[in-house]
């Protein structure tokens, strides 16, 4: 077998890169979450120190729960974000093509929504179930503008479905330059925000009233995982934009510093959005997305057709 | 001559079927068997070889092309692995029934796929939906018998468009006559049009689409478990396919317009049919609803015009019958050992029937079109096809197209959501007592599960190497199109590996470090009692209530979008008319006589 395959995967820019960063990325946001609110926030190791803690702490599983997928469901999650980081990975950092194009991901990013309400809900607490609802009814709201989000990259760029494609097509000016890319950009975000479950869309979990719902009755390295999934996603999710809108990255001299400055950028942009807004229910979700963001989305799309 | 092999697909099941009658039930499963495992050699034996036509009188009656032998080779495929489901659970009167109509079904079935001739199609197309209807007699439900007739009128209804099809075709084209061998009718003009239409409602009434649907899920809620997987899940999906098929690629020529037509009514009948089955509590109905939408894709694929979306959705057409029976039969299981089918009484099954709900599971990811599974290969390639096709279009229809794409993809996001709901209602969440000790299903029902879950990850993984280059590319060649080359990437043997050794890495974590302890849920301190008990059929009433949503689906609840009964309505009140006005007077007979007579009088 192919041992770069392995590299890709296990190392970089698979699940080592993606993990670290992910951790890394995450302190950012509780830090500047913390300042949002006059706290000091952790130091910068806390999020690792906070996993491998809880890989030392004891699971806690359901007696009449369905353990298999009780057990599994982290860990397919896990598989699936670090196949997509690979992939997503491979043609920012490398240019190759690998594994699958645009609408592999679009349908291989679905399944964490699926692992997370199987998993969550296979223990028959209420609150899970609930939770199970909600997630896949901002599953709804937010994958219809999301897939319109995604076309825009592949009407722009010629009807090409291939990320290395949609790299180069970019090589003369990257999509978020022009009104149907920054429409699309835009929306983008904040279709993440869902996506990650993050304020104003933390419904799913909403630990004020539904108790981190799925994720209630997870506790130990299970929990740790769950945790890690979600850092990753904050690595996964900006590159796609970077790469579908912001014409990738690039690693000649200066361009490195604004290469990082734009993942940064998109992060800290999640992280206001994030500390800026309340819950909101998932009916306002619903109309959020629906009566909002996808006609928007739309428009963009027509633009896109048109050229612009 | 007047036996040739290929009669032998006919021949054999129809005898069989007739003997039954005469035999104990057990013998009727041994023999229906037997029958069923020699059609698979026979396929075999077929595809090492293609036989010649059989004619009489001179005329081409039977023919085996590509695509006929890659139909039949599925119903018997899908008919062997339903049969080995059926063996067990049906009641002693159903059986005995059940194992007449079976194979005859499966001999019917196979003699419209082989039929050349347009009389021979027609009829065999007839008696299967005779069958079909018999199928739906056996219902044990209250609304079986008015499901029966829905399915009887709507599918006879569109045997009778059938007919009128192939006559203005014969009339239009008197070289080929009756033959269906290629005669690439060109759409021009009114009749070729109107034979066309016809020859579309027979093929989306057989196959389940938009707006001929509504017997599916009547058909599924009411009928026996083995009949709903057997023929709207399969069966009458690969027949009416198959007609769609041959329409597009053999018996007319169509103009572009056209197939963005038929596409619009693909993404249709996605989008209505999801959002249908989003509403509904009882799982045979769901999965009913389940099916309809999947139908949209293989139009969409198939009259889409392009290559890949074409064989796309000839692979999605075989994909769909098989997660869709698996999903099905799943189901039946559940319902065999709890009683019932309604989601709300039903929950936390995974437990106690652990295969069946890995089956279920499978089942149900593979017709979301979650990779690596096999509905998401065919979806795959149909969008491709679709996206290559928009990219040559002038930005109208790229824009028309485009809305079709997207809608098919969110109605794959749907599904999703409609699967997750019906997982969870049935084997998530908390188990009510009184299934404490409900039993894993037997043998034979999750072995059959059992096989057409490997199918749907052997043809998903190994998808070009397997169905793609056996069955579905010599179709295409057939059909005179070239092999397609895939616009996008995906490559899900690589795709699992990594997904699985990635797997493997946390699962390696976990267990170095894991240290288990096992307890009860507590919801606010105590234990939870059975009343924190969500089914989860309410999950979607925010979708429901969705103001744009709301009156459309009132008025689908009311029926208004139900063809059928729609024209129940009006045929009712018609002849609510003529029957008041037969008020049994003699004086206004004598004055309708001589009404009419007037009027006979003024048109001489």
């Amino acid at each position: 077998m192919n041992f770069e395959l392995f590299f890709y995967l296990l190392v970089f820019p698979g699940f080592l890169f993606t993990a670290i960063l992910g951790l890394t990325v995450g302190w950012v946001d509780r830090k500047v979450s913390a300042r949002f609110q006059y706290r000091v926030g952790p130091p910068f190791l806390q999020n690792f120190n906070d996993f491998f803690k809880l890989l030392g702490k004891e699971t806690i599983v359901v007696k009449d729960s369905v353990k298999s997928m009780f057990v599994i469901a982290p860990f397919v999650s896990f598989a699936m974000l670090a196949l997509v980081s690979t992939i997503i990975g491979t043609s920012l950092f490398f240019n190759i093509s690998f594994g699958g194009d645009l609408i592999v991901i679009m349908y291989l990013l679905m399944i964490f929504s699926v692992m997370v309400v199987i998993g969550g809900s296979s223990t028959g607490n209420v609150y899970s179930s609930i939770g199970f609802g909600r997630e896949i009814k901002l599953l709804l709201a937010d994958e219809l503008a999301f897939i319109l989000v995604l076309l825009v990259p592949i009407i722009k760029s010629g009807y090409q479905i291939n990320l290395e494609n949609i790299l180069t097509a970019q090589v003369n000016g990257m999509f978020i330059n022009s009104a149907s890319g920054i429409i699309a950009f835009i929306i983008g975000l904040l279709c993440i925000q869902a996506k990650m479950t993050l304020p104003p869309f933390q419904i799913p979990e909403a630990e004020t009233e539904i108790v981190e719902g799925p994720f209630m009755e997870y506790s130990g390295p299970l929990l740790a995982f769950w945790k890690l999934n979600h850092f990753m996603m904050y690595v996964i999710f900006p590159f796609l934009l970077v790469l579908l809108f912001w014409g990738g990255f690039s690693f000649n001299g200066i361009d490195i510093l604004w290469s990082v400055l734009k993942y940064l950028l998109i992060v800290v942009l999640m992280i206001i959005i994030k500390n800026t807004n309340p819950r909101v229910r998932i009916d306002t979700a619903l109309s959020f997305f629906w009566k909002y963001a996808t006609p928007l989305t739309l428009i963009a799309i027509v633009l896109a057709v048109f050229g612009y | 001559m007047i036996i040739n092999e290929l009669l032998l697909f006919l021949i054999l099941p129809l005898a069989v079927g007739f003997v039954n009658l005469f035999l104990p039930v057990v013998l009727r499963k041994v023999l229906t068997f037997l029958v069923l495992t020699f059609g698979l050699v026979m396929v075999y034996l077929f595809y090492q070889r293609l036989t010649d036509s059989f004619a009489y009188f001179n005329v081409v009656i039977f023919s085996l092309n590509q695509i006929g032998l890659f139909i039949v080779a599925f119903i018997q495929i899908l008919s062997f692995i339903i049969l080995i489901f059926s063996v067990n659970g049906l009641d002693k009167y159903s059986e005995k029934r059940f194992f007449f109509l079976y194979p005859v079904t499966v001999s019917f079935c196979n003699a419209v796929v082989l039929s050349e001739h347009a009389l021979s199609f027609l009829i065999f197309w007839g008696l299967s939906g005779l069958t079909l209807y018999l199928f739906a007699t056996m219902g044990k439900t209250h609304d079986a018998p008015k499901a029966a007739k829905k399915t009887f009128i709507i599918i006879g209804g569109s045997d009778a468009f059938l007919l009128m099809g192939f006559v203005i075709m014969w009339l239009i084209s008197p070289s080929t006559g009756w033959s269906l061998n290629n005669p690439q009718i060109p759409l021009q003009g009114e009749y070729a049009h109107i034979a066309f239409i016809c020859l579309l409602i027979a093929a989306f009434a057989k196959a389940g689409a938009f707006p001929f649907h509504t017997w599916v899920p009547d058909f599924s809620q009411n009928s026996p478990v083995e009949s709903a997987a057997f023929l709207p899940a399969s069966l009458d999906k690969l027949l009416g396919i198959f007609l769609l098929a041959k329409m597009l690629t053999s018996l007319f020529v169509v103009y572009p317009l056209m197939n963005v037509i038929l596409i619009s009514i693909g993404a249709l009948t996605v989008i209505v049919s999801v959002m249908m089955a989003m509403i509904q509590n009882n799982a045979y109905r769901f999965l009913g609803y389940c099916a309809v939408s999947q139908v949209g894709y293989m139009v969409m694929g198939i009259a889409s015009g392009s290559v890949i979306a074409f064989a796309g959705g000839l692979f999605h057409m075989i994909n769909h019958t098989i997660y869709k029976s698996n999903l099905f039969l799943s189901f039946g299981s559940v319902e065999k050992r709890t009683g019932t089918a309604e989601l709300d009484y039903l929950g936390g099954l995974g437990n106690n029937m652990p295969l069946t709900f890995l089956m279920a599971l499978i089942g149900g990811l593979s017709v979301s079109g979650i990779p690596p599974f096999n509905g998401f290969f065919s979806k795959w390639m149909i969008y491709q096809g679709l996206i290559e096709k928009t990219a040559i279009l002038d930005s109208g229809f790229q824009l028309w197209l485009l809305a079709c794409i997207i809608i098919a993809i969110f109605g794959s996001a749907l599904t999703l959501a409609n699967i997750m709901k019906f997982l969870h209602a049935t084997f998530l969440g908390r188990r009510p007592e009184i299934y404490k000790d409900i039993k894993e299903a037997p043998v034979n029902q999750w072995f059959s599960n059992g096989l057409l879950s490997t199918l749907c990850i052997l043809f998903g993984i190994m998808a070009v190497a397997l169905p793609l280059k056996m069955f579905i590319y010599p179709v295409v060649e057939a059909s005179g199109m070239n092999i397609p080359t895939f616009v996008g990437l995906y490559n899900p043997l690589i795709i699992i590996l990594l997904l699985i050794i990635a797997f493997l890495v946390g699962i390696l974590i976990y267990g170095l470090t894991a240290k288990v302890r096992y307890d009860d849920v507590y919801v606010g301190g105590m234990p939870a009692l059975e009343k924190f008990r969500i089914a989860g059929t309410e999950f979607y009433n925010e979708v429901r209530n969705f103001t744009l949503l709301k009156s459309i689906y009132n008025y689908a609840e009311k029926k208004y979008f139900d063809l059928y009964e729609m024209g129940r309505e009006f045929t009712f009140s018609f002849s609510g008319y003529l029957q008041k006005a037969h008020p049994g007077q003699l004086q206004l007979y004598v004055l309708y006589m001589v009404i009419g007579f007037l009027i006979i009088m003024l048109v001489v």
